[in-house]
């Protein structure tokens, strides 16, 4: 996707962040916020609120020429929750093993052909089975071929393909190797089949977009985020449609990237919000990764996101009385009564208790009189209240740090020396930050920073993430060959001697090809897995199997230094 | 809990240990189970729960080792990980958070026996040993089954519950008179006061599933519902694969996941296994899935066709053992009352152990008491010579239900001997304070 020349220049970005309840819009130039815009989301048409959204920032700075506009949607995530999603042929090569078929999403037709985990070819696939397959689903539009150990050669999904394609030529074919790239034959297959079930459905959304923009004469090229905090363009997005799913808690953490600045902090984050609050976990300015890939009504996907902790709480949490227990959330009864809701909240107890200024404090304090136990000031009960919200929201960080501390380890060093994670700081963002992160902090000892404009960070995230992309190159110098599945292939090595640094700058080389063919500027890089074993057979060294994931490094675009495309 | 898990899985690979950069213990051995793990997606199943293994700690380790001159000297981080891998893994079982776990960890421990001195069949220390005594000393627990099906004789573990009635040590393994160690005869059956609590069951080269299906449906659960454990615990080695390099079996994917849905062990530990690529992912998987309950019926090897079929010979052999073993079985009571009037105060054995990973002969004269009132105190002198050492200890060991004459008698012993000075090293196992004393 290329640029219309003269319509750049003003450095702006546009991100848009669609929830469940309201679209937030902004518009970042040069780093800082010059528009900010909300509407209610409009859940059964989400093109309406974008373009809501998008009309009101051109009037508001009376341009439209934007470097670029981000959407984090839950178009995908809608689809598949609501069942809009299409019948998918789905065919499986599972070799020996689990048996999954009960366990995938819809009943999967199975084929022959096996990969060892060598990526050896040990039984082939067969043409027949594969036309009965095409017969199987005579009313499936789209496909999904996913083989067991593809990852490790890509030749019997692309074969298996490929004679689909030549016998009834689908409007699209999704490869479980291709949609992710890294082990998990379960979760790759989830991918697919959800990647190919809305398929249509995003494709539709995406010309919707492009040609609403294209009406108004905004020419800005469009990019979808993912659930890692990477963007894609919507060209390349469209044959991939499930990296768009998950995209809200990724945009509000990047999003408060951006607005922190200090690059190396560990800590973390908290977006508190109107019924809950995440907490995302940061090491030395990084947030951490999920280890889990994202579920999809059930069925764990390969997508990957950031490992984040959901607790039930947000300002406009019902706070009421429990067999004689104070409860705070997770439901909400509308707003704090200090903004005219019916019933205590969380919010009010701050108002009551002189943390913050809202609403009407006289209300406030009625909720909290509303609450209070006999012989117990309103004040007093306000002060009860704030402290359980603080203590279960510490609740959860503590619970995400020990979940964060029994993750497995496979390396004797790793466990032994083992750096256990201390919390420096808390980030504080979302509607009930101001209020609620300053106890927070003080509970646990610790300092804190509420960047301006917190409370838009999911939409400043989208604007301002930078495109990304990875890969995961395997090299097994035993069988002389070395493969690259979101590439799709399977190479001979090159002659000389393979080190890990050899594959480094081999997937370097793949990973702009790739980023290349996406239409994606490769800036800085980043290793974000690597593995090296000896292979002895006898007594003798015979090679070495090397494994790198490269991945162009997530973030904050550096403004104007960065192109895009 | 009532949504317990089925199975804890505590997976140790130790990608960074070996014993040296080509021995058969090395990085490499659990790399293709680790892809095959994975690439199943067996760790996201809703029935499965992967555990972080503890650090096992040197009071964990000295309630079952002796090490001369000590036992940090000997052993390396890897079995530190691995013993508490193998805890973590029995903690999951007993506060009922999973119904049965599988410690997939290594280093191995199943040659490693009391007294250590050095590496042993790749073991140094004995994982399933130090898991039960933790499991004893933490939780109460008494009696225990430990069933090792690993291809070669348990030699270590057997040397550990030698002398205890309360724990059943059960090895089916290739004949020691093919294979390394060397022993595991059906006439090793445990020190008078234990007479029966050691089932040692040698198979024929060549044995495959339906011989050893028939070994454990018709001698093993038979008695293991006899002794009535507490717990089972299963070493579950993995070299009487078909394809293993250093063994001639022909157990298959399928036999060793049947075997693990029969024994339904509530806790396995891994021991050797060495045929890397061919066997250990699919031996691992059907292990995990029989576990964990599930179907284990499609996990067969791509080169299955090269599992030879049991000979009839070999059948036969079979069912003879099964016979002699179940006759033995059946009058344990009987021997027990003969070897104990036949050796009077003390029984004693004299034997030497070689250490076969560091070219060590070690001598051991041991000697317990037949107490009436306790399974007796043990005396071990050792004496062990290497191209570059020469070490020796005496040794008492105290039980933990230790009678006070036998709690006495074992330090006196100790005293006199080091009075007489024949050796550098003098300690006591102190199992009653859970504590080794160097004198």
């Amino acid at each position: 996707m290329g640029f219309i020349p003269g319509k750049r220049g003003d450095n702006m970005f546009l991100g848009l962040d669609v929830g469940g309840t309201f679209t937030d819009g902004v518009v970042v130039a040069d780093g800082k916020i010059v528009s900010m815009v909300k509407a209610p989301t409009t859940n059964e048409n989400l093109l309406r609120c974008i373009l809501t959204v998008v009309d009101k920032m051109v009037e508001d700075i009376g341009s439209k020429a934007f470097e670029r506009i981000v959407l984090s949607t839950t178009i995908v995530t809608n689809a598949i929750v609501e069942g809009k999603i299409d019948q998918v042929a789905l065919c499986i090569m599972p070799g020996p093993g689990m048996n999954i078929a009960d366990i995938l999403p819809v009943e999967p037709y199975i084929l022959s052909g096996y990969i060892d985990h060598r990526g050896r070819e040990m039984a082939q696939p067969s043409k027949e089975e594969v036309l009965s397959a095409c017969r199987h689903f005579a009313s499936c539009d789209v496909f999904v071929v996913s083989g067991k150990f593809a990852v490790r050669n890509p030749n019997f999904e692309s074969a298996v393909a490929d004679w689909i394609q030549e016998k009834v030529s689908p409007m699209h074919i999704s490869r479980g190797g291709k949609v992710s790239g890294t082990l998990n034959f379960l979760r790759r297959t989830n991918s697919a089949y959800y990647n190919a079930a809305v398929w249509r459905r995003f494709n539709a959304f995406a010309t919707a977009v492009e040609e609403a923009l294209t009406i108004r004469g905004v020419y800005s090229p469009v990019f979808v985020l993912k659930a890692d905090g990477g963007t894609l363009p919507l060209s390349v997005a469209r044959n991939c449609p499930i990296e768009a799913i998950f995209t809200g808690p990724a945009a509000s953490t990047i999003g408060v990237m951006g607005m922190n600045g200090d690059a190396a902090v560990s800590g973390i984050s908290l977006d508190i919000g109107g019924t809950t609050t995440d907490i995302a976990l940061w090491q030395k300015g990084r947030p951490a990764l999920a280890k889990e890939g994202a579920a999809v009504a059930g069925h764990r996907t390969g997508v990957q996101g950031f490992r984040l902790k959901s607790a039930g709480i947000g300002g406009d949490s019902l706070v009421f009385w429990e067999n004689h227990v104070l409860k705070v959330g997770p439901m909400r009864h509308g707003p704090a009564m200090a903004a005219g809701g019916p019933k205590p909240t969380v919010t009010d107890a701050m108002v009551a208790a002189g943390f913050i200024d809202f609403g009407d404090r006289a209300l406030a304090v009625k909720a909290m009189k509303q609450l209070a136990l006999q012989g117990q000031s309103p004040e007093e009960m306000a002060s009860q209240v704030v402290d359980k919200a603080v203590n279960d929201i510490c609740q959860a960080i503590a619970d995400l740090l020990d979940e964060q501390a029994a993750e497995p380890l496979y390396h004797v060093e790793e466990i032994v020396y083992e750096r256990k994670f201390v919390l420096e700081t808390i980030i504080g963002v979302g509607g009930g930050a101001a209020g609620l992160v300053p106890l927070i902090a003080k509970k646990l000892g610790i300092s804190y920073t509420l960047p301006e404009n917190g409370k838009v960070a999911n939409a400043f995230g989208a604007a301002v993430a930078r495109p990304t992309i990875a890969i995961t190159l395997r090299a097994d110098t035993a069988e002389g060959y070395y493969t690259v599945p979101e590439l799709g292939i399977k190479n001979r090595l090159p002659r000389g001697n393979s080190s890990l640094q050899n594959m480094y700058e081999l997937a370097e080389k793949h990973l702009a090809e790739l980023a290349q063919r996406n239409s994606i500027f490769a800036g800085e890089t980043q290793i974000v897995q690597s593995e090296e074993f000896n292979m002895v057979r006898g007594f003798t060294s015979v090679g070495k199997i090397m494994t790198c994931r490269l991945q162009i490094k997530p973030g904050v675009l550096q403004y104007g230094e960065e192109e895009l495309c | 809990m009532l949504n317990a898990q089925k199975l804890g899985l505590v997976f140790f690979p130790a990608f960074d240990w070996a014993i040296s950069p080509t021995h058969p213990e090395r990085e490499e051995r659990l790399l293709y189970t680790r892809d095959q793990i994975v690439e199943e997606g067996l760790l996201d199943m809703p029935s499965i729960r992967e555990y972080k293994p503890k650090i096992a700690n040197l009071q964990d380790i000295e309630r079952v080792h002796v090490g001369v001159p000590d036992i940090f000297s000997l052993i390396t981080n890897a079995h530190l990980v691995s013993a508490g891998g193998a805890i973590a893994a029995a903690d999951a079982v007993i506060k009922k958070e999973v119904q049965r776990a599988f410690a997939l960890v290594r280093p191995p421990g199943h040659h490693a026996m009391r007294i250590v001195h050095g590496t042993r069949g790749f073991c140094t220390i004995n994982m399933e040993a130090i898991m039960i005594e933790y499991l004893r000393k933490t939780y109460g627990i008494g009696k225990v089954a430990i069933v090792d099906t690993d291809v070669h004789h348990g030699d270590g573990t057997q040397d550990i519950f030698y002398h205890d009635p309360d724990t059943l040590f059960i090895s089916f393994h290739q004949d020691g008179r093919t294979l390394y160690p060397g022993t595991g005869f059906t006439n090793e059956m445990g020190s008078p006061n234990a007479l029966g609590t050691t089932v040692n069951i040698p198979l024929p080269p060549g044995t495959g599933d339906c011989g050893l299906h028939e070994v454990l449906d018709h001698l093993i659960m038979p008695i293991l519902g006899e002794f009535k454990p507490e717990i089972i615990i299963n070493s579950a080695g993995q070299d009487n694969h078909f394809s293993d390099p250093l063994a001639n079996m022909a157990i298959t994917a399928q036999g060793y996941a049947r075997l693990a849905d029969t024994l339904k062990a509530d806790i396995a530990v891994l021991e050797g296994g060495y045929s890397i690529e061919d066997a250990l992912p699919y031996v691992n998987v059907g292990i995990v899935l029989a576990m964990a309950g599930m179907d284990y019926s499609r996990v067969i090897e791509p080169n299955i066709v090269d599992c030879p079929s049991q000979a009839s010979s070999v059948t036969h052999y079979i069912k003879e053992i099964i016979k002699e073993r179940q006759d033995m079985w059946g009058r344990k009571e009987k021997l027990k009352r003969e070897a104990i009037m036949k050796h009077g105060e003390f029984w004693q054995t004299e034997r030497s152990i070689y250490y076969d990973d560091e070219g060590i002969n070690e001598q051991q004269k041991e000697r317990i008491r037949l107490c009436s009132h306790c399974s007796g105190y043990v005396t071990i002198e050792t004496k062990a010579r290497s191209s570059l050492h020469y070490k020796t200890a005496y040794i008492g060991m105290i039980p933990q239900k230790a009678c006070p004459a036998c709690l006495k008698a074992a330090y006196n012993e100790v005293h006199t001997a080091k009075k007489k000075g024949e050796y550098q090293h003098y300690m006591v196992q102190n199992k009653q304070e859970d504590r080794l004393e160097r004198l």
